[in-house]
């Protein structure tokens, strides 16, 4: 280590624990202070680990989470960085906090932003990319997927002998020629069919001839197995495949990967696919089937962004959405719910929650008039939007109501005729409302998403 | 229902960004409070465009990328969808929708991409920027407010026929210069907006059904329908 990365280091370490001793949180300042005296650091402290970059618009925290806890059944000294500290000065704080480890070779998995890996590749070698997904987020605050893409290019150009694992269902990740060895992770659970993507769908033609893609099967949005009609392209062979779906429910799945039963204490398709990417990694790093087996049952904290929480005898399930990808995701696990419940949709548009409120119309809202739903109730800053958008829907108008305060909507829930009770709100509004829950002693202050 | 109408969704797979597809759905409720019953197909690439065959048309937009494609393929429907329109076809175009009716955008990489120019207008690039927010206009002829979400980086000017679909209270419009937002020619509107337009100016939707049923049905009066009140959703 450089004299001058060594004090670089030494600054960020002391930070961390000044403001952890005095301020109970180390948050991304350390790194910014070791960052602005020695840009290398990075390079020092990460040339230990053996490091797993995992990238994506949707999933990267619960997969970063999943891999964390599969790669725990092997690996004695694990690293990774807590959610939201996915860019580069987060990056430099989690190994900058790091203790001290005998083993030789550590194994870091950090969750990185997309236009982030670039400033981590050029100092840090990856062992592996893990490649979830790129869907379109909402646009006044990212790019297109094409744009998203080629950054974690630019990243995984300067790392070109770390094995890329990708989702070998989405055609974006076969669609460019790289020197990286690469391994596929997707569904093979249908016979072979004809189909195309719903109309609304992003990221559909053909990266060889601009065709339309078609599908022998879809599992949501554009992934799937696809081809092209017209000039043959198709998806790649897959190294690691789900062979079989078995029950779902908005709390639990059931499925098969490699021939082997698994199961995880979460619903939603897009969970499922966490959990491939997981297994993808765990088999790459030489963990057994047994013990994902046993990662992925062992703790259900994981999947931190569905909230559970009881208001009298009311169950409330608070869900974070923020994009129609995921939206549409958590539609559909709701739709595997058996009992009767509530349906409560909370809209704000703050920055932080995407300041154009279109995306909603993305979402297949025209789902819920054919759920067991008793009440529907619509909130938050705008919940004018939302509203309007539930009554295109085809929601009855008797079931719905218009209550834009959050609190008064907390106080309306012991009133709704279910005990399940399932909230969608944008990242403010989840804010908001576990601020109000707490202001009336349902939950402890804090954040847990 | 009473009547039924037949809607082509232009490049519906292709051009789709920040939940145009609200607009369809939004025709669609409207449509069904008038009595009538909206058939919607996707005309895509390779499709053919029968102008015969449509009562109403909708035009979104789309990725950089798709738009490109869209470009090229737009041009095999240009004659059917010029006469369309100048036989009065009503037409919603939205963003990049609403640059392809025109004479070309220009890309990100500053190269020109063709429209079919069956409306006068042209649309540059700006550097660096993108017009994004909230935006109100007014239509003194309608007396009409609209409300809407714009986000482009098109510049877009119009020509000498068109007028624009409103006057700017607050935001961008066009090009940031004008206060023009949107375009009119005969039944065509055009607009950057995005919410999706339609959910948000109820209005709008209303004038396009209508001009539809009155081209279609000649010898019916529909003027009952055109003063049928729109509450406000925004």
């Amino acid at each position: 280590m450089s004299l001058r990365s060594g004090l670089a280091s030494f600054v960020g370490r002391s930070s961390y624990w000044f403001l952890h001793t005095f301020f109970k949180g180390g948050s991304s300042l350390p790194g910014k202070l070791a960052v602005k005296m020695d840009p290398e650091i990075l390079k020092d402290l990460g040339s230990k680990y053996d490091v797993i970059i995992i990238t994506g618009t949707n999933g990267k925290t619960l997969t970063t989470a999943l891999t964390v806890r599969v790669l725990g059944q092997k690996y004695q000294s694990l690293l990774t960085n807590p959610t939201g500290s996915n860019m580069i000065q987060g990056i430099v704080t989690t190994f900058l906090e790091a203790p001290k480890t005998k083993d030789a070779k550590p194994v870091a998995v950090l969750e990185v932003d997309e236009a982030n890996i670039v400033l981590v590749t050029k100092y840090i070698k990856p062992k592996a990319f893990v490649f979830t997904n790129i869907f379109r987020d909402q646009m006044d605050r990212y790019g297109e997927i094409y744009t998203t893409y080629q950054k974690i290019l630019n990243g995984v150009a300067l790392a070109p002998e770390a094995t890329i694992i990708a989702n070998g269902d989405a055609p974006i990740f076969h669609s460019k020629h790289l020197p990286n060895p690469i391994v596929y992770y997707g569904f093979n659970h249908e016979p072979d069919g004809e189909l195309k993507a719903k109309p609304n769908t992003d990221g559909i033609l053909c990266p060889v001839c601009q065709n339309i893609l078609h599908y022998k099967f879809l599992t949501y949005s554009n992934l799937g197995k696809y081809y092209c009609p017209e000039c043959g392209f198709s998806r790649p062979e897959l190294t690691y495949s789900l062979n079989k779906l078995g029950e779902r429910t908005p709390t639990s799945s059931k499925f098969e990967i490699d021939n082997h039963p698994y199961k995880i204490e979460i619903g939603g398709m897009y969970n499922i696919y966490n959990a491939l990417a997981a297994y993808a990694v765990g088999r790459f790093m030489g963990v057994s089937s047994s013990q994902i087996a046993k990662a992925f049952e062992s703790d259900k904290k994981v999947f931190g962004r569905q909230e559970e929480i009881t208001v009298g005898d009311k169950k409330l399930t608070l869900i974070l959405v923020k994009n129609p990808v995921g939206l549409n995701q958590v539609l559909d696990m709701i739709s595997t719910e058996k009992d009767p419940f509530s349906f409560i949709s909370l809209l704000n548009a703050n920055y932080a929650d995407g300041i154009d409120t279109s995306w909603i119309w993305d979402g297949n809202f025209e789902l819920l008039p054919q759920l067991n739903i008793k009440a529907f109730m619509t909130g938050g800053e705008r919940y004018k939007d939302v509203t309007f958008r539930l009554k295109v829907a085809g929601v009855p108008q008797d079931k719905l109501i218009v209550e834009p305060s959050l609190s008064k909507i907390i106080e309306k829930v012991p009133q709704l005729p279910t005990e399940k009770i399932y909230v969608l709100a944008t990242y403010t509004a989840v804010l908001q409302l576990r601020k109000e829950l707490a202001n009336k002693g349902y939950i402890k202050e804090g954040m847990s998403i | 229902m009473t009547y039924e109408l037949n809607v082509a969704h232009l490049y519906g797979d292709l051009m789709n960004t920040y939940g145009d597809v609200g607009n369809i759905l939004a025709l669609n409720y409207y449509a069904e409070q008038m009595d009538v019953k909206l058939n919607v197909s996707i005309v895509s690439l390779k499709d053919p465009f029968d102008a015969s065959k449509f009562d109403l048309a909708f035009f979104g937009g789309g990725q950089d990328y798709e738009q490109v494609i869209v470009s090229k393929d737009i041009q095999n429907k240009k004659q059917s969808l010029t006469a369309f329109i100048e036989d009065d076809g009503p037409v919603l175009a939205i963003c990049g929708g609403y640059q392809l009716l025109g004479h070309y955008y220009v890309g990100a990489d500053g190269e020109k991409i063709p429209g079919i120019g069956a409306l006068d207008h042209y649309t540059l690039a700006q550097d660096n920027n993108r017009f994004i927010g909230d935006i109100v206009i007014e239509n003194q002829e309608f007396d009409e407010q609209y409300h809407g979400f714009e986000n482009h980086q098109g510049r877009t000017f119009l020509g000498k026929d068109e007028k624009p679909l409103g006057v700017v209270l607050s935001g961008k419009g066009n090009n940031g210069e004008d206060k023009t937002e949107g375009a009119i020619y005969k039944n065509v509107y055009c607009s950057y907006f995005h919410g999706p337009i339609l959910t948000r100016n109820g209005n709008i939707a209303k004038r396009l059904l209508v001009a539809a049923l009155q081209r279609k049905y000649p010898e019916q009066d529909f003027s009952k329908l055109a003063s049928m009140p729109i509450p406000a959703t925004f």
